[in-house]
C-alpha cells in the first residue's frame, strides 16, 4: 500500500480529486457543480466496470443493477426507518456487495456471450422482483420529502454535501482500480482476461476472483446510486434499473482505452461532458443525438485502441506514469 | 440630404429602443428525445402557443407596465438525473423567474427539489401522481386531474346505469395506470359494484388472448383498464375480435388519440377518461374559449388539439392570471395570487389546494368521459359525462358485437 505513495499516478489522482471539489466552490458556479457531479458519477460507473470488463475480459450488461438497488436500498432506509445518510450508503454498498457476491458464484460459471445476456437477465429479474415489491413503492417508486434534507443543513447545503461525496465515491473508484490493478489479484483478473483456462492451470483461483471482482465492483456504484436517488428525492424502477446507463459506461470505457484507468475516467468525463454541451448548446440542441452518434463512430473507426491506446502508441514513455 | 436623414432617423430609432422593453423568463425542460418524447411534444405545444398569443397581445400586463414572455428550454432526454442539471442552469445561468414542469410525474419530483430549493414557482401539467404533492412542496402547483379521480366519472356513470354491473380491472404495471385503477378499485367498492376480477399486465405486452380469455370466464359485464395506447388499443381489437361482449369498456389513454378510430367496429363505445376535449364547453373567466383556442390551434399546427396540449396552454393561462392579480413578478406575491386563486378557464375550473399535506394540488377541475360514438356515419368521441358538461347520451350497453 505504501509503495503506491511513491508512484506519481497516485497523487495524479490526487491532484484530479481536489480539482473536482475545488472548481465549483470557487466560483461558487452550481451549474458547473451539477455537471461534475454526472462527470464523477459516470467515471464512478465506468470504472468499477472497467474492473469487470477490461482486467477480467467479461461483458457486464447489468452493472446498472448495483447502482440501482443501492439506490433503492438507501433511499428505503432514508425514507422508511429516518435513518442518516451516510449508515443508508454504507449498508447499501456492502448490502449490494453481499448480494453480488452471491449472483457472482452462479452467473460467472457462464462465459462470453452467455455471461452477457445473464447479465441482462439480472437487470429483468431484480426489475421486476422491486416493481412488484410494496414496501419499495412497487412500479410507482419512492418520493422523498423535502424534509430529508433538513439534517445536512437544508438543499442548497445538502446539494454541496452530496456533491463532495461523490467526487470521494469518484476519487475512491479511481484508487480502487489503481490498487487492484498493481496487485497480485489484478494480475490474476488480467491473466483471466487472456485466458481463463491457461489462467486456471497456473494456478489462479479463477471463480472466486471473478466472483470477488464482481462483487467489489458493486460496492462504490451502489454507493452513487445512494447519493444520485437521495438527490433526485425520487426512484422508480425504469430510472432505477436503466438498461441504457449500462451500456453507456460499457462504451465511455471502450472509448477511453479498456483496462485502464486513467481512459476510462477522462472517456467518461469527456463523454458527459460532450453531451451535456450538446444538450445545451443553441446549434446543436436539435441535434445533439446525431452530432454524438457521428463523433462516437468516428472515434471507434480511428481510435479503436480507445483514447489511451492512442496515447500509449504516440507516447510510449506516459505508460509508465499513467496506468 | 434627405435620404440620409431618413437613414440617420432609421438607425437612432433601431439603436434605441422607444420603449424598454421588459421581458419575464420562463424556464423548462421537454423531453425531445427518450421514451417520454411523444407524449411531451403535446404539452410543450401548448407552452409555446401560448407564448406566442401572448406575446402577439402585448405581453403580461403588470400593473402599468407589459412584458413580454420569453422561454428558455432543454432537452432532459427523459432522465431524472439530467432534469436537475438542466433546471439548476436555467434558475442559475438562464436566470428563470419562473418554470413550468417538465413532462411525466417521475421527471416533475427531481424538478421540484431544485425548484423549491431556489424558492422559484413551478406549475405542472404533465405529471398526474399525487405523490409528488405530499411532500410539503410550497411553490409546486398542478392545473390537471390527479390519476386518483381519473376513473370516478366512469364509476358514477356505470352506477347510474347498472347497480348489479361486475367489473374487470385489467391494467398496465405501470405506476400511473396502477394509481388510478387501485382508486377505481375503492371507489368502486364504495359504489357497491362487484369486483371479478383485477388484475395487471406487464407494459410491453402485445397478444391479449389469455388477458381476455380470463375476463371473459370471470363473467365481467364492464371493463376498466388499459395503460397506454399500444396496448390499450390492442386489448380492444382483441376483445372484439374474441366477442368478449363487454356493456361497458373504459381504456385508459388509448382512446384519447385519433388513431384509436382505426380499429373500426371495435371502438365503438369505448369511453375514455379525458382532462378536455374540443367539445367541453366551460365560460372561461379568463382566456380564449374552447372554440378560440381550438380553431386558432389547427390554424397554427394543421392538427387538432389534444388535452396535453390544453393543459400545457392552461399552465400559461394560470401563471399571467396570478401574475395580473398579483401585479408584480415577485415570487412570494404571485405565490399567493396562486393559492388564492379560483377560476374558470377554457380548460375547466381552477383552484389549488393550500393545506400542507397536499399543497399545489389540484382540487377544481373535472375530468369528462368520452365516448367513441358513430357520428354521422363516422366515428369520433362524444362526451357523454358528467351530465351537466356532455354533448351525447352515453351509449349503454355497448352494441353487441354482430357479424
Amino acid at each position: 500500500m505504501l509503495l503506491m505513495l511513491r508512484r506519481p499516478f497516485f497523487w495524479i489522482i490526487a491532484l484530479a480529486v481536489v480539482a473536482f471539489a475545488l472548481a465549483p466552490v470557487v466560483g461558487n458556479d452550481v451549474s458547473m457543480r451539477e455537471s461534475l457531479l454526472l462527470d464523477a458519477l459516470y467515471i464512478t460507473l465506468a470504472s468499477n466496470l472497467n474492473l469487470m470488463l477490461g482486467y477480467a475480459g467479461y461483458v457486464n450488461f447489468g452493472s446498472i443493477v448495483f447502482f440501482g438497488l443501492g439506490g433503492y436500498i438507501c433511499v428505503w432506509l432514508v425514507n422508511s426507518y429516518n435513518w442518516p445518510l451516510i449508515p443508508s450508503l454504507i449498508v447499501a454498498g456492502l448490502g449490494v456487495s453481499g448480494l453480488a457476491l452471491i449472483f457472482g458464484f452462479g452467473i460467472l460459471r457462464l462465459r462470453g456471450a452467455f455471461f452477457a445476456l445473464a447479465t441482462i437477465g439480472v437487470i429483468e429479474a431484480v426489475q421486476a422482483f422491486v416493481e412488484n415489491f410494496t414496501p419499495w413503492g412497487g412500479s410507482a417508486g419512492v418520493y422523498l420529502s423535502g424534509e430529508i434534507f433538513k439534517p445536512l443543513g437544508g438543499p442548497a447545503h445538502a446539494l454541496w454535501i452530496i456533491y463532495f461525496m461523490m467526487v470521494a465515491v469518484m476519487g475512491l473508484s479511481l484508487y480502487l482500480s489503481f490498487a487492484i490493478k498493481t496487485s497480485k489479484f489484478g494480475l490474476g483478473l488480467l491473466a483471466i482476461g487472456q485466458n481463463e483456462d491457461a489462467a486456471a492451470i497456473l494456478g489462479v483461483p479463477t471463480s472466486r476472483y471473478k466472483a470477488l471482482v464482481y462483487s467489489v465492483s458493486a460496492f462504490l456504484p451502489a454507493i452513487a446510486g445512494g447519493l444520485y436517488f437521495f438527490k433526485s428525492a425520487f426512484i422508480q424502477p425504469s430510472d432505477a434499473f436503466d438498461l441504457s446507463l449500462s451500456t453507456e459506461a460499457l462504451v465511455v470505457g471502450m472509448l477511453g482505452g479498456e483496462g485502464t484507468v486513467t481512459g476510462v475516467a477522462i472517456g467518461a468525463f469527456l463523454y458527459e461532458e460532450l453531451r451535456g454541451y450538446l444538450l445545451t448548446s443553441s446549434t446543436f440542441a436539435n441535434f445533439q443525438l446525431v452530432v454524438s452518434g457521428a463523433l462516437l463512430l468516428l472515434i471507434v473507426l480511428f481510435f479503436p485502441g480507445g483514447l489511451m491506446g492512442f496515447i500509449y502508441s504516440r507516447f510510449p514513455r506516459t505508460q509508465k506514469v499513467l496506468e | 440630404m434627405k435620404r440620409l436623414f431618413l437613414l440617420a432617423a432609421a438607425v437612432a430609432f433601431v439603436a434605441t429602443p422607444a420603449f424598454a422593453q421588459d421581458t419575464i423568463t420562463i424556464g423548462f425542460t421537454d423531453s425531445q428525445t427518450g421514451p417520454l418524447n411523444v407524449d411531451s411534444l403535446g404539452q410543450q405545444r401548448g407552452y409555446e402557443y401560448w407564448r406566442d398569443e401572448v406575446n402577439a397581445a402585448g405581453g403580461i400586463k403588470v400593473g402599468d407596465k407589459r412584458y413580454k414572455v420569453k422561454f428558455v428550454s432543454y432537452d432532459d432526454q427523459s432522465v431524472g438525473g439530467r432534469v436537475q442539471q438542466l433546471y439548476t442552469r436555467l434558475v442559475t445561468q438562464d436566470k428563470a423567474d419562473f418554470l413550468f414542469s417538465p413532462y411525466s410525474s417521475g421527471l416533475t419530483a427531481p424538478a421540484t427539489v431544485i425548484s423549491e430549493q431556489y424558492g422559484k414557482i413551478m406549475i405542472d401539467s404533465g405529471g398526474a401522481e399525487e405523490k409528488p404533492f405530499e411532500t410539503g412542496n410550497k411553490y409546486l402547483f398542478m392545473v390537471i386531474t390527479s390519476a386518483s379521480h381519473y376513473l370516478s366519472g366512469a364509476v358514477d356513470a356505470l352506477k347510474q346505469k347498472d347497480p348489479n354491473a361486475k367489473l374487470a380491472l385489467v391494467y398496465s404495471d405501470d405506476p400511473f395506470s396502477k394509481a388510478v385503477l387501485a382508486a377505481a378499485a375503492q371507489q368502486a367498492k364504495a359504489a357497491g359494484l362487484q369486483i371479478v376480477m383485477n388484475e395487471s399486465y406487464s407494459p410491453s405486452t402485445t397478444d391479449f388472448g389469455p388477458v381476455v380469455n380470463k375476463i371473459v370466464s370471470s363473467n365481467a359485464d364492464a371493463f376498466l383498464g388499459g395503460g397506454h395506447y399500444s396496448d390499450g388499443a390492442t386489448l380492444a381489437r382483441q376483445m372484439h375480435d374474441q366477442r368478449a361482449n363487454m356493456k361497458w369498456m373504459s381504456i385508459l389513454v388509448a382512446p384519447s388519440d385519433d388513431k384509436f378510430a382505426e380499429l373500426g367496429p371495435a371502438a365503438l363505445g369505448v369511453t375514455v377518461p379525458s382532462q378536455w376535449e374540443l367539445q367541453v364547453n366551460y365560460k372561461p373567466q379568463f382566456g380564449p374559449t374552447t372554440a378560440q383556442f381550438a380553431k386558432a390551434f389547427q390554424e397554427k399546427f394543421h392538427a387538432k388539439a389534444d388535452y396535453h396540449t390544453a393543459s400545457g396552454y392552461t399552465v400559461g393561462v394560470v401563471l399571467q392570471h396570478a401574475i395580473e392579480q398579483a401585479g408584480s413578478i415577485d415570487t412570494d406575491k404571485v405565490a399567493a395570487a396562486l393559492n388564492a386563486m379560483d377560476i374558470t378557464t377554457f380548460f375547466g375550473r381552477i383552484k389549488f389546494a393550500t393545506d400542507a399535506n397536499h399543497h399545489g394540488l389540484q382540487v377544481a377541475h373535472q375530468m369528462v368521459l368520452a365516448q367513441w360514438q358513430m357520428i354521422n356515419g363516422k366515428l369520433g368521441r362524444q362526451v357523454v359525462w358528467p351530465p351537466e358538461a356532455k354533448s351525447a347520451d352515453l351509449l349503454y350497453p355497448i352494441p353487441a358485437a354482430t357479424q
